[in-house]
C-alpha cells in the first residue's frame, strides 16, 4: 500500500503548469480494437477483485459475522483496546516528529547546497527498500539493554527504548522516514520563490517568512504526509514486533495483537481487530486522496 | 542624493555580470535603467534591494551604506514582474503585510490599506483572492503592498512585461501619476525604450553588464555619446564618416553639421546618426528639405498607423561604412530608414521599386571608438615580436590601445614599450600597466576593467595551447595569436568560413582588419574530401559569394575560394599557394574550447592567427548559462 499511495501523491502534487488530466477514454491516435478494449478492462477490474475486492469483503463478513455488538466487545476486551490505543498514540506521536523533522529535512534538500546532498536525497528512500524486520533488529542491536548505548541509556537517564514505547515510536520513524519529505519536496522545488523576497523587502524576517509565506504554500502536502505515515504507522508489524517486546497492556500493539490472537484460534478477535485497523487506514488515505486533489489547485498555483 | 552605487560588481562564473556600475539618483526623482536582456538591469536592481549579493561596490541609500544589510533593513519597496503576491492572502492582507510586520494597530493597517486601494484604482476590491483578479490589478495590488509601509526608495523590475499593450500603457500613467504625487524615489528596469522616454526623468542605458550613459530621454534619444544607446533607443541610420572644419564628410559628401556642439579642430573619425525622421524624401534633388544623401530606391514599404516607415536603398558611396541598420551579408549597397507622416506620405506617395532622392535635415556625430586593442606580453621574444606587430596595426586602425606587462614590474614593462618605439608612435591613446599574474589572468583583469576588441598575444610553438583557451576564456575579445618573429604587416588574409551566421562574423571583422592593413583577402571554404555533395558545394559557393560582395562593401579585395580536402592540409596548402600572410578562423563566445582550432595551431605555424569570436554560435549556451544565473539569485 505504501508504495502506491506515495507514487500517487508525486503525481498529484506535480506542478499543474498544463494540468489538465489525461483523457482516460479514447486516445485518437490509437486505432480502436473493440474487443481489446473492453476485454483490457475487464481483466484489470477482475484482478483488482481478486487481489483486493474479495479479501476485504471476506474480512469483513468475518468480523461481522457474529453481529455488531459482537464485533464491538472483541475490540473492546481490555487488552484489545489497551493495544490500540497505544498503536494510535505511538503513531500520533511519530506523525507528529515526522512532520517536524521531514518538513525540515526537505527544506533543506531543496533549498541549500552542500557535500553529500545527492547522497542524502537517495538514502531518503532507502526505508522503503529495507525489509521491515531487518529495521527491528537493527534498532534492537542498537538500542537492546544488552547494547552499550542502550544500558548506558536506561542506567544514566533512565530511558528504555527497546521493549518499551520509545522503541515502537523509533522503529515507526524510521520506516516513515520518506513520506513527509517525499510530499513536500516536489511542491517546495515547484514553488515560486519570488512571494518569499517579496516578504523579505516588506522587512519580514526568515522566521515570519517561513510561517506566513512558505509554510501555507506546504500546508496540504505536509498534512497528506503525516496522515500517510500515521496510516502506514498503524498497521506495522515486523519492525515492532522485535523491538515491541509484546507485553500485553504495556507494548503490545494491535497489529502484534492480530497476531497473537490468530495463533489463539480466535478469528473473532482477530478480524475485529483487523476490520478496525483497516477502517482507520482506509479513511485517512481517503482523506489523504481529497486533501492532494484540493492542494496544487489551489496553493501552487503559478 | 536619494540612491547611490559606486562600482558595483557582480560575477557569475568568475565573469562579471554587472561591471563597475556608478550612479546617483536625486530625491523623488524617477529614474528609468533600460537594457537588453541580459544586460544586467535587473541583477542592479536586486542588489539594491538586497536579493542579490554584490561582489564589489557600493550601495547607498539616503546616505546610508547599505551594502550588507538584509532586504529588511534597506526601506525599499520592491515590485516583481510576476507580481509576486501572496496566493493564500486576501489583497488587503497582501498590502497590509509589511505594514503588520511592522506591528502597526489594525486600525493604521484598515486606514493605510483602504487609502492605498483608492490610489491604485481598487477601492473595495480588498476582500478579493489574488487569482480572482486580472494580471493588471494583481500588479496594482503590488504596487500597493510595496507601497504601503511608505519606503524611502521605490523599485520596479520590468513590471508592465506581462501584460498586454493596451493595460500596460494605462498602467505607465497611473504609475507616473502616483510616483508624481507620492515624490518616491524610484528605480524602473525595462527593455522597452517606448516605456522609457514615456516614465523616465532621467534613464541609463546598460549593456553586458556596463551602464553606458544616463541622461534625460530628449538627449540621450538626440544625442547619444554611444553607437549602443543610438541604435537600442530607437531605429537609427549610422554610417562611419569623418569631421573637418566643415561639418560631417561622408566620402565625397560634406553636411554642415547641426548637433554637435563645438566644431572639432582636427579631423576625426566619425559615426554619423540621423534618425529615420531626419530623412527628407523628393522626386529630385532641387526639391529635397536637407542636404542629399544620394539618389535612392524603395525596397519597402510598412504602414505603421500614425506614420509610414521606409526602407530605401542607396548604392554605396565610396569609403562609408554602414554600422546601422546591418546591411544583409552579401548586399553591396547602403540600407537606410525612414519614417514619415501619413501627410507627407499622401503628398508624395511611394511604393516598392520606385526612385527617388534621399536627403538629411539633421544629424548628429558621435566620435567613434574605433578598434580597441589590447596588446600582451610578458617580455620574451615572441611577445615582443606580439608587441610589435600589434602597435603597428594599433597605428593604422587608430586604435585606443593598451599595453599590459603580466608578471613584469613597471620598470621592465617601460623598458620593453621603449625597445618598439617606433612601431608605436602615432597611436591616439596609449595606456600601460603591469600586471603582476599570469598572462592569462593579467588578460581576465585587464578585459573586466575595460572591454576590447582585440587582443594581441604572443604565442611559440612551446607555449600552451591551454594558454590560448584561457585567452578567449577571459572574455568576448578576438585574439590574434602571433608566433615566431613575425613582425612584418600581413598584406593578404585568407579567411576561412564554414557558412552560417558565425562566418558572417568572421567575415565582417576580418574585414574591418584587412581594411586598416590596406590587405586583401581570400575567403576560404573547405569540404570535407568524402562528403563533396553538390548541394553542400553549392551552398558554400552562395556563402562565399555573398562574403565576397560583403567585403567589397568595405573597400576589401576578396576571391572565393572552394577546395575540398582534410582541413589543417588544406589550409596550410592555401597559405603557402595563395601568399597569403594572416590566418582568420571562426571559434564560438562561451564556452570556448581550443580543441577547434588546435589541429590549425598545431606544429609549426610561421604566420600569425586572427581568431574571431561569434556570438551566435555560443548563443545556446550562453542561455542555458543565464537560466542557471536566473536560479541562483
Amino acid at each position: 500500500m505504501s508504495t502506491v499511495s506515495l507514487n500517487s501523491n508525486n503525481n498529484a502534487n506535480r506542478p499543474n503548469g498544463n494540468g489538465t488530466p489525461e483523457a482516460t477514454d479514447s486516445q485518437p491516435y490509437q486505432a480502436p480494437l473493440p474487443w481489446g478494449r473492453w476485454s483490457l478492462r475487464a481483466v484489470a477490474l477482475l484482478y483488482l477483485a481478486l487481489v483486493l475486492i474479495i479479501p476485504l469483503i471476506f474480512l469483513a463478513q468475518n468480523g461481522l459475522a457474529q453481529g455488531a455488538s459482537a464485533f464491538w466487545q472483541a475490540v473492546r476486551l481490555p487488552v484489545a483496546w489497551s493495544a490500540l490505543l497505544l498503536t494510535l498514540w505511538t503513531a500520533a506521536v511519530m506523525a507528529a516528529i515526522n512532520g517536524v523533522m521531514g518538513t525540515l529535512t526537505a527544506y533543506v534538500i531543496v533549498r541549500y547546497r552542500f557535500p553529500g546532498k545527492a547522497l542524502l536525497n537517495a538514502v531518503i528512500d532507502l526505508p522503503l527498500s529495507i525489509p521491515t524486520l531487518v529495521t527491528g533488529v537493527m534498532l534492537v542491536i542498537l538500542f537492546g539493554p544488552q547494547t552499550a548505548i542502550g544500558a548506558w541509556l536506561q542506567q544514566h537517564l533512565h530511558i528504555q527504548i527497546i521493549f518499551a514505547p520509545p522503541g515502537i515510536i523509533l522503529a515507526l520513524l524510521f520506516i516513515t522516514f520518506p513520506f513527509v519529505v517525499r510530499a513536500i519536496q516536489p511542491v517546495l522545488e515547484a514553488m515560486d520563490r519570488e512571494p518569499e523576497a517579496a516578504a523579505a523587502t516588506l522587512g519580514a524576517g526568515p522566521i515570519t517568512i517561513f510561517r506566513r509565506i512558505t509554510l501555507p504554500v506546504i500546508r496540504l502536502p505536509l498534512l497528506s504526509g503525516m496522515l500517510l505515515s500515521f496510516a502506514r504507522g498503524i498497521g506495522e508489524f515486523g519492525a515492532i514486533v522485535l523491538v515491541s517486546g509484546n507485553i500485553p497492556f504495556h507494548t503490545q500493539t494491535a497489529a502484534v495483537y492480530v497476531l497473537g490472537e490468530v495463533e489463539s484460534q480466535d478469528q473473532l478477535g482477530a478480524s475485529a481487530m483487523s476490520l478496525l485497523m483497516l477502517a482507520i487506514a482506509f479513511g485517512l488515505v481517503l482523506l489523504v486522496d481529497i486533501l492532494q486533489q484540493r492542494s496544487p489547485r489551489q496553493e501552487v498555483a503559478l | 542624493m536619494s540612491i547611490v552605487l559606486e562600482h558595483l560588481t557582480k560575477r557569475y562564473e568568475g565573469h562579471p555580470v554587472v561591471n563597475a556600475v556608478s550612479l546617483e539618483i536625486g530625491d523623488g526623482e524617477f529614474f528609468v535603467l533600460l537594457g537588453p536582456s541580459g544586460s544586467g538591469k535587473s541583477t542592479v536592481l536586486r542588489m539594491i534591494a538586497g536579493l542579490a549579493p554584490s561582489d564589489a561596490g557600493r550601495v547607498l541609500l539616503q546616505g546610508r551604506d547599505v551594502t550588507g544589510l538584509p532586504p529588511q533593513r534597506r526601506d525599499i519597496g520592491f515590485v516583481f514582474q510576476q507580481y509576486a503576491l501572496f496566493q493564500h492572502m486576501t489583497v488587503a492582507e497582501n498590502i497590509a503585510f509589511g505594514l503588520r510586520v511592522r506591528h502597526a494597530s489594525a486600525a493604521e493597517r484598515r486606514r493605510r490599506c483602504d487609502e492605498l486601494l483608492e490610489l491604485v484604482g481598487l477601492a473595495g476590491l480588498g476582500g478579493r483572492y489574488p487569482r480572482q483578479l486580472s494580471g493588471g490589478q494583481q500588479q496594482r495590488v503590488a504596487l500597493a503592498r510595496a507601497l504601503a509601509p511608505r519606503p524611502a526608495v521605490l523599485l520596479l523590475d520590468e513590471p508592465f512585461g506581462a501584460l498586454d499593450a493596451k493595460i500596460r500603457i494605462e498602467m505607465r500613467r497611473n504609475l507616473r501619476q502616483i510616483q508624481r504625487e507620492l515624490g518616491v524615489t524610484t528605480i524602473f528596469v525595462t527593455h522597452d525604450q517606448e516605456e522609457a522616454f514615456e516614465l523616465g526623468d532621467r534613464l541609463g542605458v546598460m549593456n553586458v553588464g556596463r551602464l553606458l550613459e544616463v541622461g534625460p530621454p530628449d538627449e540621450l534619444y538626440l544625442r547619444p555619446q554611444t553607437e549602443f544607446a543610438a541604435t537600442f533607443l530607437g531605429s537609427a541610420n549610422l554610417l562611419l564618416g569623418e569631421t573637418t572644419s566643415d561639418g560631417v564628410r561622408l566620402g565625397p559628401l560634406t553636411f554642415p553639421l547641426g548637433t554637435q556642439a563645438g566644431a572639432l579642430a582636427e579631423p576625426q573619425r566619425v559615426q554619423v546618426l540621423f534618425r529615420p525622421e531626419d530623412i527628407a524624401l523628393a522626386s529630385s534633388k532641387d526639391d529635397l528639405a536637407g542636404p542629399p544623401l544620394g539618389e535612392g530606391q524603395v525596397e519597402q514599404t510598412t504602414f505603421a498607423g500614425t506614420f509610414e516607415r521606409l526602407v530605401l536603398r542607396l548604392p554605396k558611396i565610396p569609403g562609408v561604412r554602414p554600422i546601422a541598420p546591418v546591411a544583409p551579408f552579401g548586399s553591396d549597397h547602403l540600407l537606410i530608414e525612414a519614417t514619415r507622416n501619413q501627410e507627407q506620405a499622401r503628398r508624395f506617395p511611394l511604393h516598392a521599386g520606385e526612385s527617388m532622392w534621399v536627403g538629411v535635415h539633421r544629424l548628429h556625430a558621435l566620435i567613434h571608438p574605433g578598434l580597441s586593442l589590447l596588446l600582451v606580453t610578458n617580455g620574451s621574444a615572441t611577445s615582443q615580436a606580439a608587441l610589435s606587430l600589434g602597435g603597428q596595426i594599433a597605428r593604422l586602425a587608430h586604435a585606443r590601445t593598451s599595453i599590459i606587462g603580466a608578471g613584469l614590474d613597471e620598470v621592465q614593462l617601460q623598458a620593453t614599450v621603449q625597445a618598439i618605439k617606433e612601431q608605436l608612435a602615432g597611436i591616439p591613446a596609449l595606456q600601460t600597466r603591469a600586471i603582476a599574474a599570469s598572462t592569462a589572468q593579467a588578460v581576465r583583469e585587464e578585459t573586466e576593467r575595460q572591454a576590447y576588441d582585440l587582443v594581441v598575444l604572443g604565442i611559440g610553438p612551446q607555449d600552451d595551447p591551454d594558454l590560448v583557451e584561457q585567452v578567449l576564456g577571459a572574455g568576448e575579445h578576438h585574439v590574434l595569436l602571433v608566433s615566431r618573429a613575425q613582425t612584418a604587416l600581413p598584406t593578404k588574409a585568407l579567411i576561412c568560413v564554414s557558412g552560417g551566421e558565425a562566418s558572417k562574423e568572421d567575415v565582417l571583422f576580418a574585414g574591418r582588419l584587412a581594411r586598416h592593413l590596406g590587405a586583401t583577402a581570400t575567403l576560404l571554404s573547405v569540404l570535407p574530401e568524402n562528403a563533396d555533395i553538390p548541394e553542400e558545394r553549392e551552398r558554400a559557393t552562395r556563402f562565399l559569394e555573398a562574403g565576397a560582395r560583403t567585403l567589397a562593401l568595405l573597400d576589401v579585395p576578396a576571391a572565393p575560394v572552394l577546395r575540398s580536402g582534410p582541413l589543417r592540409e588544406t589550409i596550410q596548402a592555401e597559405m603557402m599557394a595563395g601568399g597569403h600572410s594572416l590566418l582568420v578562423v571562426g571559434a564560438p563566445m562561451r564556452p570556448f574550447s581550443v580543441a577547434r582550432i588546435r589541429p590549425i595551431l598545431a606544429g609549426e605555424v610561421s604566420y600569425p592567427v586572427l581568431v574571431v569570436r561569434s556570438p551566435y554560435a555560443a548563443a545556446a549556451a550562453l542561455s542555458r548559462a543565464s537560466a542557471k544565473q536566473e536560479e541562483m539569485v
